[in-house]
């Protein structure tokens, strides 16, 4: 069993008459990289402030490897945080600020030295960094340096408040994935603030969704994905069709805007709901092909989205949203039949 | 239009603003390059153009031991000025630019406002006030009084370095262990640093060369500009403009130093 290193109890955090998060529950455990996702104004940013104690919560606590921390100042805290800004010191050279942590420790500058270099050498950057300044530094290298002073520091929980969300798309792949190797071999406690399903998906162990100051969901990013709380859930990591149905007997599900039958999925025990199916579960169907729901529609749009192409197809009133391999191709204009299997769908209350 | 023609403009409105410039450093300078060489006459009255020359009376000056009090006042009162203000306007430039707080709109106004106090105004009124309380005139009095009129404007100096600074980058140091006055010396000072040195420039500057102020409040103890002011009124000889001359070399210097200064520590 692995320990829980951070824990929140009922913590809620006002401003004035404003509730900016309530009621958060939520465990982290030991070596774990747990990430907080939610659009802008869900709360995110609050609660990384009390994680780090730049804020006190307004009622519940904050428990850190079992001990109360709720009064404990940020520098008192055996956390740090990579901040968005990143928030290296100007003034100093990218070797001074590595070694910040360590020269507030009383460190002689030789060891400094030695395990700044080795930090640097961890985060793939050469030695001759060292002496730079931190303004000779691009986007990534600073990153990484932002990094190497958190690690320098020998944090119990790491904690990050969007660090990639400033970075072109293929930079942040690649950290991304830097990351989490870094989090793997380092065995420390990640916890990661971001705005993007998909960026916590690549990297995560677990995931905590908010919206509104709460929580909505917690599980791991399969859970997250096949498995959504609620359509806010389900439409957070892209786009997905959704059917207004109720129940028509036994299995069969009854669209009350279309008034087509689908077979729900299987344990499904809402009376009506919003069914989900995502653009990657529904299959055009080829000649002979069966599946449990099938509707016939017409291709009206294509897009290639590189490894696989989507479709909007119009049935009847509305159009769904198909995505397959690249490689079928259909035209558009062409009449379809659309399919899916009764596990590839979700029934969530509405 | 050609390549030829456009170069053409170009190298025609280039000499054109060259010799604006020039203009312009010519009206501002003239009158000073006056008082230089009336120094170097050899009449003891103040007469154009020079007709004797000499150095007598930079030789006076030095030798001076009345001079050199009013030196030594001079420099007194700006050294304590620079410190005290600069000390008052780090603090005062936090509050102004750097932390949201009730009533700093208003704190914003009113610590400006006495830069635009009539200075002859402002020195009686500290004078009247004094001698309300009986305090007697001297140098001290003539420190508070700049210092009145200083802080102010050393905040804004300061306030400038503080709105171009990152609060996260206190946020951060704090989270990596640091006291707040580790934070302090270790963060905010070194990136304010720029901002606080052209801030103590202004402040011993201003202070060297104030005079509405200084003959309110100096009393007995006169400063160099107080003095130049009094022989020019009467008794007028030659040391004034010698006098003149080196305190604005001195400034000169101060200012050019201090520059000097600060480019080299932005190379390291």
């Amino acid at each position: 069993m692995t320990e829980s290193i951070l824990e929140l109890r009922n913590v809620e955090k006002y401003f004035g008459d404003f509730v900016a998060v309530e009621r958060i529950n939520l465990e982290v455990k030991k070596g774990e990289f747990f990430t907080i996702v939610g659009p802008s104004g869900s709360g995110k940013t609050t609660m990384i402030r009390m994680l780090v104690g730049m804020d006190k919560p307004s009622r519940g606590d904050i428990l850190m490897s079992g001990e109360r921390v709720n009064d404990v100042p940020a520098n008192r805290r055996p956390t740090c945080m990579v901040f968005q800004s990143l928030a290296l010191f100007p003034h100093k050279t990218v070797g001074e600020n590595i070694e910040f942590p360590l020269k507030l420790r009383g460190e002689t500058k030789n060891n400094r030295k030695t395990r700044a270099i080795e930090l640097l050498e961890q985060l793939h950057l050469s030695e001759a960094y060292y002496a730079k300044k931190v303004s000779e530094c691009s986007g990534g290298e600073k990153q990484r340096v932002a990094l190497a002073r958190a690690l320098a520091f020998d944090p119990e929980i790491l904690f990050f408040d969007e660090p990639l969300s400033a970075l072109d798309y293929r930079l942040r792949k690649t950290l991304e994935k830097e990351l989490k190797d870094i989090q793997r071999r380092t065995g420390k406690t990640f916890v990661y603030i971001t705005h993007s399903l998909e960026e916590a998906m690549v990297m995560s162990d677990r995931i905590s969704i908010m919206r509104d100051g709460r929580i909505v969901q917690i599980g791991t990013p399969d859970e997250i994905y096949n498995k959504p709380a609620n359509s806010f859930v389900a439409q957070f990591m892209g786009e997905v069709n959704q059917f207004n149905v109720t129940r028509q007997e036994d299995a069969r599900f009854l669209d009350t805007d279309t008034q087509d039958s689908y077979v729900g999925p299987p344990g499904a025990d809402l009376e009506s709901g919003i069914l989900i199916v995502r653009p990657e579960r529904i299959q055009i169907l080829a000649e002979g092909e069966a599946a449990d729901t099938e509707i016939a529609g017409t291709v009206q749009n294509q897009y290639v989205l590189g490894s696989r192409v989507q479709y909007e197809v119009k049935v009847k009133k509305r159009s769904l949203l198909v995505e397959t391999m690249i490689g079928d191709e259909w035209n558009v204009g062409e009449s379809v039949r659309l399919g899916w299997n009764s596990d590839q769908a979700f029934l969530l209350a509405r | 239009m050609s390549a030829t023609e456009t170069a053409f403009r170009n190298r025609k409105s280039e000499k054109a603003i060259r010799i604006w410039t020039i203009v312009i450093l010519l009206f501002i300078y003239l009158p000073m390059v006056a008082v230089f060489i009336a120094s170097f006459s050899k009449l003891r009255f103040f007469m154009f153009p020079v007709k004797a020359w000499s150095l007598d009376w930079y030789a006076s000056v030095f030798s001076s031991i009345e001079i050199r009090d009013y030196l030594g006042t001079s420099l007194l009162i700006a050294g304590v000025v620079t410190i005290v203000s600069v000390v008052l306007a780090i603090a005062g430039a936090l509050a102004f630019a750097r932390y949201e707080w009730k009533g700093r709109s208003l704190y914003q106004k009113l610590i400006l406002l006495p830069i635009f106090f009539p200075q002859a105004v402002l020195g009686l009124a500290i004078l009247l006030w004094s001698s309300a309380l009986d305090i007697s005139p001297g140098w001290q009095l003539a420190v508070f009084a700049h210092l009145v009129w200083i802080i102010p404007i050393v905040t804004l100096v300061i306030s400038i370095q503080v709105y171009g600074f990152d609060p996260s980058v206190e946020e951060a140091a704090y989270d990596l262990g640091a006291s707040r006055w580790q934070v302090f010396t270790e963060v905010t000072l070194p990136i304010l640093w720029p901002g606080i040195f052209s801030g103590a420039l202004f402040a011993f500057l201003l202070s060297w060369g104030n005079f509405p102020l200084s003959t309110f409040t100096t009393g007995a103890e006169q400063t160099v500009p107080v003095w130049l002011y009094a022989k020019m009124v009467a008794g007028y000889s030659p040391q004034v403009p010698a006098l003149g001359s080196l305190t604005t070399l001195m400034a000169g210097l101060v200012l050019f130093g201090g520059y000097w200064l600060g480019r080299r520590k932005a190379k390291k």
